[in-house]
This record gives structure tokens, C-alpha cells and sequence, in this order.
């Protein structure tokens, strides 16, 4: 090994630069020290965010307002797109209100919406919700997956009629909205997602259609028959695999904090 | 300052004088980064999202020869079996649950290592049908500007025209002239009802159930008295139209013809057709991958 010739160099350079390459390695040490401390913390946080009860969370003063901050940051960037910054969606483009207590599927139930959000809806995640469409009976084929028979636009007309009439509205034809009745038990076929009680089925997604709330629209004459003759299969995509799963745990909670802000504001 | 070489104690303090040249140091200075830089490797590597090696992940309850058994299958399959949450689970509902699942896990694997997606017709469906998929969820996942949306809109407006509708009725003459006419006296301002019927034109019946759908009065007619239908305006009558041994005339009362929707009404259909055609040319796209990508040898008489 060569020696390199020994430098000299100026005795008060020395004398403050001695000491320098230990406080260096000490401010390394704690640097990383810091790096491990918060990197571990980190990981505590999310495995008990991600172990805890999702439906509990929300009243874990210890997770929730982590979650919360942590589920509205992904709630802005990956769902406000469709259903607002504010979650109360759009009856422009039939996207749901996710402030209110109107629910298409389930509880609102924060494991509930978890599911939603890693599998979808119509996603074509075969774990994600996709039981029923509404079907598009001014088509020739309303239904791909059953047979169900087109409707005309008078049969149309009177189912109109009489779901205007049931959510409060006046003035329609008292025989229009009657044979409505009749063509909602009967051929229409529409009892059989959206209930004999005309209040919809949260296990397959058929909304209420008496509580005076529209998924797309207003509830006009002609919102109600285009939704009739087009049909509506909103499409929620899923997240599995696009979301880390702590983030997937986290949205699902604030988004159920929307829910749950209504009835205590 | 002198440091006299083979003093331990001198030579240590020398070490840590940066102004003096050392090459102990720099070595050992070396050796420390290199393994500070393994060690940050190694963490990285081994605990990277999807990387199961160091125990469960906390999004797992459990792993299967390195395949997770995920945290919200278990949780979704506790609530289908028992219809409980977690925290309500009792411990021998968990215990069912998870060893259920994880017998499920080996047997999945099991198949693999014996190849049934080779033998059986259902397990190869299955796997394309999971492929074709796994296309469809991510092109669901597409969120599009709006720009785009409208640019797709406006290359594809007769997407978004609602289906047309008709009122008319079609009569059925006994003869070409009588047809012809009563199609003259309707020309020339009498009513089409009784000029049809001073002619003994009767409706055939296959439209009298007043507006229809253009699918609708399709069905009803055939496709050739409905292609000249469609063609007529209101208050127009056709010309007499031979079909099927039978004369008709066709007489409009009313016709909308579809109208392409605006884009904020057909929006929600702009944009599931905009996934669906990202889905079909990502497809396509698949398809092009795995053909150029395998390696394919057709015999000889087959090619």
C-alpha cells in the first residue's frame, strides 16, 4: 500500500474541522433514525387502519381523523371526478349523491363501500356488484341477460304517469297512471327489481322510486320516460390493485363519514 | 501536524482528520456506504407493496405459498357466510372461514401445478373469460377529459340519436289501381281515411297500435315497407308498394326522426361508449401482443 506523503495543513483548520466528521456521522445517524422512527410509525398507522373493523373506524378517535384526512385525499383524486369534490354527484349524468341516506346498494356501511371500491360497480370485477341493469324498454332488446318484452311509447307514457303520480306530482291522466300501475305489476316487469312496494332492493341496486329522488334527472315527464326507454347502468369502476389498499380503506371511511354528516351536522 | 506511523492511538485520531489523506479510511468509508446501500436495498426489496417475504402484510389475513389471501375477501366472505363484521365474528366463525379459504387457496394452486386449465373446459373458459376481464376493468377505470369525451361524441353523434318514432297506417288495397287511386285523391287534399276507404283500402292491422318505435314498426311491417316508411314525412302517403302478394299504401301521420341527443344529455353514454370502444381496441391490442409474443408452429398441413 503507498503512503501517501503526509499534508500539512493549517493548525486552525484543524482545530475546527477535528471534531466536524463525528457530528456529521451524527446528524446521518439521526437522519436515519428519524427516517426509521417515521417509516415505522407509518406502517403502525396503516396496519391499524387496515386491521381495525372498517365499520368501527369512524368512531376510533385514534383512527378516524387520520383516516378521514388520508380517505378525503384519495376521495379528491380519484372520485371527485365523477361524483364532485363535495361527493353529491350529479342527476346530469345520473351519478349518485354520497351525502345523503339514500342507498343504491347496502347500508352505507364503511366495509361496504370498501367492497365498492375495490371491486366496483358493473366494473366487471367479478367481485364487484353487477346483478341488474335497468333495461332499456324503448329498445329492441331491452335486456341482454333475460327476455323482456320492448315496451311502446304509450306504455311508456303511462308507466310515467304513474310513477310521476306516486312521488306527488298532479295533473296527470287518472287512466294513463292506472294502466302505469297495471304494466308495473304486469308485463313491464319493473316489480320485480324495484319492489311490489315500488321502494327498490340496496342487495341488487334498484333505487327507491316513491321517495321523490332521482338518480338521473328531476323527476319530469320526459327525464323519467328517457331513463324508461334508454335504461341506466352507471358503471363505478374498481380500484384493486390501482389503490393501495390502505388508501381503498381509508376513502371508504370518509366516504361513509359523508353519509353519516347528514344526519349530524 | 506529525503523526509517527504504527501509533495506534495516533493513527486513529488520523482518521478522522479530514484534512489529512487516509486510505484505511476511505476504504472503511466505502465499505459503511456500500453497506448502508445494501441494507436500504434489502428493506426496499423486501418490503415492497406486493412483496411477501417478511410475515403478512396487514391488507392479508393470511399467505399461501406467497399467494395473500386478502383482508377484504375475508372480511366480504364472513359476512356472506355468517352475515357478521369483523369485530362480531366469533372465533370459531374466523377460524371456519379462514381455513375454508385457505383450502380454497391450495386447492387453486393445486390445479395449476396439475394443469386442469389443460383438461377441463370450464377452468380454460374461466381463465380467458378472467383475461377478457381484467381488459374490461381497466378500461372502466379510462376517466377521460372532457375534451376527449366531446371529440368522441361529436365522430360518433349517430351513436347518440334516440330511436325514432312513427304513426302511421298501413292499408292494403285489392288492386294496383284502386291503390293508385286513392294515393291520388290523398295527393291532392282529400283525407286519407275515406279516400282509402272510397277505394276499399282496409288497414292491414299490423300498426294500429297508434306511436311506435322505428324497431317496433320494423317488426311490424318488414323490412321493405318499413324502409320506404321511414322515408315519408307527416301527412304523406306512399306510393302503392307490392309485397308479399299484397298492395299497400303507407300513410304517415306523424314521423320524428331520431336526433342526435346534445353532449350533456348523452354524456353518461358518451363516456360508456368511449369505454367500451378503449376496451375493444386494448383487446385488439392484447391479442396483437400475445400472437407476436408466443412462439406458434402450426403443422404443415394446417397452415
Amino acid at each position: 500500500m503507498t503512503l501517501v506523503p503526509q499534508q500539512r495543513v493549517p493548525s486552525g483548520y484543524l482545530r475546527s474541522t477535528r471534531r466536524r466528521p463525528i457530528y456529521v456521522l451524527i446528524a446521518v445517524v439521526l437522519l436515519l433514525t428519524m427516517v426509521v422512527a417515521i417509516t415505522v410509525t407509518k406502517r403502525r398507522e396503516r396496519t391499524a387502519l387496515l386491521q381495525a373493523d372498517a365499520d368501527r373506524i369512524l368512531d376510533d378517535p385514534r383512527l378516524a381523523p387520520k383516516a378521514l384526512v388520508q380517505g378525503r385525499r384519495v376521495f379528491l383524486a380519484h372520485c371527485a371526478n365523477c361524483h364532485g369534490a363535495d361527493g353529491r354527484g350529479s342527476t346530469a349524468t345520473g351519478t349518485p349523491d354520497l351525502t345523503d341516506q339514500d342507498f343504491l346498494y347496502g347500508t352505507g356501511r364503511s366495509s361496504e363501500i370498501e367492497l365498492i371500491v375495490l371491486h366496483g360497480i358493473r366494473s366487471k370485477d367479478d367481485k364487484g356488484w353487477d346483478l341488474a341493469w335497468m333495461p332499456a324498454y324503448g329498445q329492441a332488446v331491452p335486456y341482454a341477460r333475460s327476455k323482456l318484452p320492448a315496451l311502446s311509447p304509450t306504455e311508456i307514457g303511462q308507466l310515467t304517469s304513474f310513477l310521476r303520480t306516486i312521488n306527488g306530482a298532479t295533473g296527470e291522466d287518472p287512466a294513463s297512471v292506472s294502466a302505469g300501475s297495471a304494466l308495473y305489476e304486469g308485463h313491464g316487469g319493473c316489480w320485480d327489481c324495484h319492489g311490489r312496494d315500488v321502494q327498490g332492493d340496496t342487495a341488487i341496486g334498484a333505487p327507491n322510486l316513491r321517495d321523490g329522488k332521482w338518480l338521473r334527472g328531476d323527476g319530469s315527464r320526459r327525464d323519467i320516460s328517457r331513463i324508461i326507454r334508454e335504461g341506466l347502468h352507471g358503471v363505478s369502476p374498481a380500484f384493486r390493485g390501482r389503490l393501495d389498499p390502505a388508501d381503498a380503506r381509508a376513502v371508504a371511511v370518509y366516504t361513509a363519514s359523508l353519509h353519516a354528516r347528514k344526519d349530524n351536522p | 501536524m506529525n503523526l509517527p506511523a504504527g501509533e495506534t492511538q495516533a493513527n486513529l485520531r488520523k482518521w478522522w482528520q479530514p484534512g489529512l489523506h487516509d486510505e484505511r479510511r476511505s476504504l472503511l468509508l466505502c465499505a459503511v456506504a456500500a453497506v448502508l446501500g445494501l441494507i436500504i436495498a434489502g428493506v426496499g426489496l423486501f418490503s415492497a407493496r406486493g412483496t411477501r417475504i417478511a410475515g403478512v402484510p396487514p391488507e392479508d389475513v393470511a399467505v399461501v405459498n406467497q399467494s395473500p389471501i386478502l383482508l377484504s375477501d375475508y372480511v366480504a366472505q364472513l359476512q356472506a357466510l355468517y352475515t357478521v363484521s369483523l369485530s362480531e365474528a366469533t372465533p370459531a366463525q374466523k377460524r371456519a372461514t379462514l381455513n375454508s379459504m385457505i383450502r380454497e387457496e391450495l386447492y387453486v394452486q393445486r390445479g395449476i401445478e396439475l394443469g386442469l386449465q389443460n383438461d377441463f373446459i370450464e377452468v380454460r373458459n374461466s381463465l380467458v373469460n378472467a383475461v377478457e376481464a381484467q381488459q374490461e376493468i381497466d378500461g372502466n377505470a379510462t376517466v377521460p377529459t372532457e375534451q376527449e369525451l366531446r371529440d368522441f361524441y361529436q365522430n360518433h353523434l349517430q351513436n347518440f340519436q334516440p330511436e325514432g318514432l312513427m304513426t302511421l297506417t298501413d292499408f292494403v288495397a285489392l288492386d294496383l289501381a284502386s291503390a293508385q287511386r286513392a294515393v291520388t285523391a290523398v295527393r291532392s287534399g282529400k283525407d286519407p281515411a275515406s279516400a282509402m276507404a272510397a277505394e276499399g283500402l282496409k288497414s292491414s292491422g299490423a300498426t294500429d297500435d297508434g306511436e311506435e318505435f322505428y324497431f317496433a314498426a320494423e317488426q311490424h311491417l318488414g323490412a321493405r315497407l318499413y324502409f320506404i316508411a321511414k322515408r315519408l314525412h307527416d301527412g304523406q302517403v306512399s306510393d302503392p308498394i307490392a309485397d308479399g302478394g299484397r298492395v299497400h299504401v303507407l300513410a304517415m301521420q306523424h314521423n320524428h326522426q331520431p336526433v342526435p341527443e346534445d353532449f350533456s344529455q348523452a354524456r353518461d353514454r358518451v363516456l360508456a361508449d368511449f369505454r367500451t370502444d378503449k376496451i375493444a381496441r386494448m383487446r385488439a391490442g392484447t391479442d396483437r401482443f400475445l400472437r407476436e409474443r408466443a412462439d406458434v408452429q402450426i403443422a404443415k398441413a394446417f397452415r
